[in-house]
């Protein structure tokens, strides 16, 4: 069987390829031009230009209908792009070994396969562990000599964030991370690729959109949620949540918002499932979660009365995102850069959004269902990385009896 | 057990002097490579600042956590061995209906990860769990099962059978007309039973409350979805919010308290030093006591582990099995039958190793009762109490370490591969559950009449020779029972395994964890299964040693 079915997708091309290999050339140009800024360690050579991002029909792209998920809430999708395509991306030779932080149930696995599979001569070998371990690990390796892996790609900011911290990553070239808002790459050592939002799930029983206020300091003095709201506060992203408050608004203003929610007999729960469960059934008329819960609910009972509000611009709507970088010290430096291209192609994006429910980065992917997309949302303005300083987020939530 | 104990006379006490010195030094080089982790964990100390871990010991949740720890490893402890003995008793000297029945379902237990039944218990009677959902109409209500009680009776019911199995062992190799012999010399029942029974007793007991004490130490999986903050779940924590140092200093902590614990084992083991061991097991020579009123409540108490360890967890992974949510959209790696063979074979090659690593760690021990010989021997259980996590990072750290400067000597990827590698991860399993077999191989030994060898010996044979074709058949079956007990150990072992396997090389345990952490409870029942299965036929290997 022919693995290289990329080629075989590029003969059917015919003439769009020929257009496209045009605006590739010219556009390569300034890509080259943008890695000359490297930080000196790289060993980035390209003689193959990268392209500029740039519209694509639907129909253009690499068998995007292959790459789409199917189900009932995935809905309408864009005719047009804007981005790269797999189809113009380098090919993909050699061998790379990705260290893989959490990876949604197999999603990432799954597209990296895909990846693999869709070059004759390209491997991947991947390592999966809970983001923060191997974190440690490759810190761990690169203080004691070189790490075996090329690549991290990791659940959270903050698990990335700290390797680069530790000095154990390259700079990514500058083509690779114009496609993505600067909020996804504070650095230029590492670069997003999926995003989460926090937000409010409500019970449309209960309320209407407006009745949900849009700013997350509101809640704690709020009675319409006595009673009424759920949380769960061993769950990661939601001491994050907490962490961006904390850094946002202050210690002290923290401590008195989780007080005071505490206060309206906030509801406990073990994860953020069971929290937008619980809202969709009319036990709670709010709560605290990740976005991606409801889609959740949703799916299995697809006329649930449940319905997502999004703060603006402070940490309620915050949104943290999986992220990858480069390690110190690979020997394929040019490959994992090309590698990382394809998971920022417009292909990788559509794969992720539409069979996750994770906010893909490249703008013009726009995510599932009904969410509002990643420009309508109002993150607040707060460097990712420091994600990674939850210790003290720990000791606020015992002390006030949160957790 | 008849053949052997025939043979069994009182262990002899060896002089210092005769201590053979190659024994010592293979013993001894044994537990300098299993504490040789240690070095890692001195090696981040030292790059900590003193005022600051000045701050970080002398801090008021530090003080909070340390006797939390030590609240928890005393409270599991004191309730295995509440469990335990009586359960023993009951199996081995009574006329319990079905005996043969329940020793094999009250050892069970223990082939379940205390995480996997702390899950489930969160599960069936946590906040809106399933059992409380079933019992609250019934004006049942339950209280919360997070926090420390909660800890420690999970804790307890899947870390009790180690009390159960040396308790069996000590009972099944007691001399009854012993304690005849001391009533029949005018001692009263309470005096014989102080006298006699109980220094035979005590060190079974306490070699299996000090398995239970250190596990109860290195733990994390329960404490974490217990919500109780002991070193371990600390040390997690700091990792997690990438405080290196810390979680060093913390580790520190963490053995000091397993030193001490070490140490009082030894205490009480060494109490039994004037114990007269007697000729006849008391198994099966009719002295069995009699239940009368008490066979209903004995069967009630068994009934009722079996039920809280077993049923509840079986259950409720019955019921992820059949109720698992459609995953139409998203679909992760699918459980294959390999990742159950991956299991074994690592579980089989540490089990193999352990085993043959103990023999001389015990041997030495057992006959050659000197300071050094205790050491050595107590030196193998520091990995035991040592989290997997701290572990795994000591060693990546060394394995680089050692693969890049290797390299750099060489001039070029010439060093055999150690890291990511198989040997390595058999490596971390030989330290975490090398004192298993130690402590089933000492006891063997131990019963063992030394003059049998001494008599190979005087017609000729050397050491060797007599080792092998006198001591080594009798003490077999220790030996294999805790090389099935290392099995099914290292077959729920998670933290090591996460950070040391070789790339691709997927487990049950590592493909539960991939499952579970992103909620797919249905895929976890099936690996978690065919891990009760595989573990629990090496149970039965570990019961079936005690009758030969």
């Amino acid at each position: 069987m022919d693995r290289d079915t990329r080629d075989g997708a590029r003969w059917s091309g015919g003439r769009r390829r020929d257009f496209l290999k045009l605006t590739g050339a010219t556009a390569g140009l300034a890509a080259l031009a943008g890695c000359g800024g490297d930080d000196g360690e790289s060993e980035y050579t390209r003689s193959e230009p990268i392209p500029e991002p740039t519209t694509y029909a639907a129909g253009d792209l690499y068998n995007i209908e292959e790459w789409r998920g199917t189900g009932p809430l995935i809905g309408e999708r864009p005719d047009e792009y804007e981005g790269r395509s797999m189809l113009d991306l380098p090919d993909l030779r050699g061998e790379l070994e990705v260290y893989l932080g959490g990876g949604e149930g197999g999603l990432y696995e799954n597209l990296m396969k895909r990846i693999q599979n869709t070059y004759r001569e390209f491997e991947v070998f991947i390592r999966k562990a809970p983001s923060s371990q191997l974190a440690n690990t490759i810190v761990e390796e690169t203080s004691a000599g070189q790490s075996p892996a090329d690549i991290f790609w990791a659940i959270d900011a903050g698990s990335v964030g700290i390797v680069a911290d530790n000095d154990a990553t390259v700079s990514l070239p500058e083509p690779l991370t114009t496609v993505i808002p600067d909020t996804f790459h504070p650095t230029d050592e590492w670069v997003g690729t999926m995003g989460r939002a926090r937000s409010i799930p409500y019970n449309t029983n209960e309320f209407d959109a407006e009745d949900i206020p849009d700013n997350i300091l509101a809640f704690d003095s709020d009675d319409r949620f006595d009673d009424a709201m759920g949380w769960a506060p061993t769950y990661g992203a939601f001491q994050s949540f907490v962490t961006a408050m904390r850094l946002i608004e202050g210690e002290s203003r923290t401590r008195e918002w989780l007080n005071g929610v505490q206060e309206l007999n906030i509801g406990t729960y073990d994860n953020e499932l069971v929290v937008a469960n619980r809202v969709a059934s009319g036990e709670l008329s709010s709560g605290f979660s990740n976005h991606y819960y409801s889609r959740l609910v949703r799916e299995e009972r697809p006329d649930a009365p449940l319905e997502l509000a999004f703060t603006r611009n402070d940490a309620g709507a915050l949104i943290n995102c999986s992220g990858t970088e480069i390690i110190k010290g690979t020997g394929n430096e040019t490959l994992a850069v090309d590698f990382l291209h394809h998971l920022l192609s417009i292909e990788a994006q559509e794969f992720l959004a539409t069979r996750g429910y994770e906010y893909p980065l490249l703008p013009s992917v726009p995510p599932v269902g009904d969410l509002p997309t990643i420009d309508e949302l109002n993150p607040p303005d707060f460097d990712l990385s420091r994600l990674s300083d939850v210790e003290p987020t720990l000791q606020l939530l015992r002390d006030t009896g949160a957790l | 057990m008849s053949a052997v104990d025939r043979l069994v006379a009182p262990f002899r006490r060896v002089t210092d002097d005769d201590r053979p010195a190659a024994l010592t030094l293979l013993a001894g080089a044994i537990a300098a490579a299993v504490l040789s982790p240690l070095i890692w964990i001195l090696l981040r100390v030292l790059q900590v600042d003193t005022s600051y871990a000045a701050s970080i010991l002398l801090r008021r949740t530090t003080v909070e956590i340390l006797l939390t720890s030590l609240g928890l490893v005393g409270a599991v402890t004191a309730a295995s061995i509440l469990l335990g003995v009586p359960l023993a008793f009951l199996t081995v000297r009574t006329d319990l209906p079905l005996r043969r029945f329940w020793t094999i379902a009250v050892a069970l237990p223990l082939v379940i990860p205390s995480y996997l039944g702390a899950f489930t218990f969160i599960s069936a009677f946590g906040p809106s769990g399933q059992l409380a959902d079933v019992l609250a109409p019934l004006g049942v209500d339950i209280p919360t099962i997070y926090g420390f009680w909660g800890t420690t009776l999970i804790l307890t019911l899947y870390t009790y059978p180690y009390v159960f199995i040396t308790t069996r062992a000590s009972l099944l190799s007691f001399d009854q007309q012993l304690v005849e012999a001391a009533r029949s010399l005018g001692i009263s029942r309470w005096e014989a039973f102080k006298r006699v029974t109980l220094p035979q007793l005590l060190p079974g007991i306490a070699s299996g409350g000090l398995l239970v004490a250190l596990y109860a130490l290195s733990d994390f999986g329960t404490p974490s979805l217990m919500r109780l903050d002991v070193f371990t779940r600390v040390i997690y924590v700091e990792y997690n919010a990438f405080g290196r140092e810390t979680a060093a200093l913390l580790s520190v902590q963490l053995l000091a308290i397993t030193a001490v614990i070490l140490a009082i084992e030894s205490r009480v083991g060494n109490e039994s030093d004037g114990a007269y061991v007697g000729t006849k097991s008391g198994g099966e020579n009719g002295t069995t006591v009699s239940l009368g009123a008490w066979k209903l409540p004995a069967l009630g108490f068994c009934a009722t582990v079996v039920f809280l360890c077993l049923v509840v967890p079986l259950w409720i992974l019955a019921h992820w099995l059949v109720r698992s949510p459609s995953q139409a959209t998203r679909t992760g790696l699918e459980f294959q039958w390999i990742f159950a063979a991956n299991s074994a074979l690592v579980s089989l090659a540490a089990a193999l190793a352990c085993a043959v690593l103990a023999v001389p760690v015990a041997y030495l021990a057992a006959t050659h009762r000197s300071k050094l010989a205790e050491l050595i021997d107590r030196a193998t259980y520091v990995g035991y109490a040592m989290p997997g996590i701290v572990l795994g990072l000591a060693l990546v750290f060394f394995a680089v370490w050692y693969e890049s400067s290797a390299n750099a000597l060489l001039g070029g990827d010439f060093a055999p591969t150690l890291y990511q590698a198989l040997p390595l991860l058999i490596f971390a399993y030989v330290v975490r559950f090398l004192p298993q077999a130690v402590g089933a191989t000492r006891s063997s030994v131990l019963r063992v009449d030394q003059s049998l060898s001494e008599a190979a010996r005087s017609l000729g044979r050397s050491p060797v020779d007599a080792f092998r074709e006198i001591t080594l058949p009798l003490i077999a079956p220790g030996v294999i029972g805790g090389a099935a007990l290392v099995f099914l150990t290292t077959m729920k072992e998670l933290p090591a395994t996460l950070l040391l396997h070789p790339t691709g090389f997927e487990t049950l345990v590592t493909y539960i964890w991939s499952v579970r952490e992103v909620g797919y409870y249905g895929s976890a029942a099936i690996p978690a299964l065919a891990l009760i299965v595989v573990s629990g036929l090496s149970m039965v290997v570990i019961l079936s040693q005690e009758t030969q």
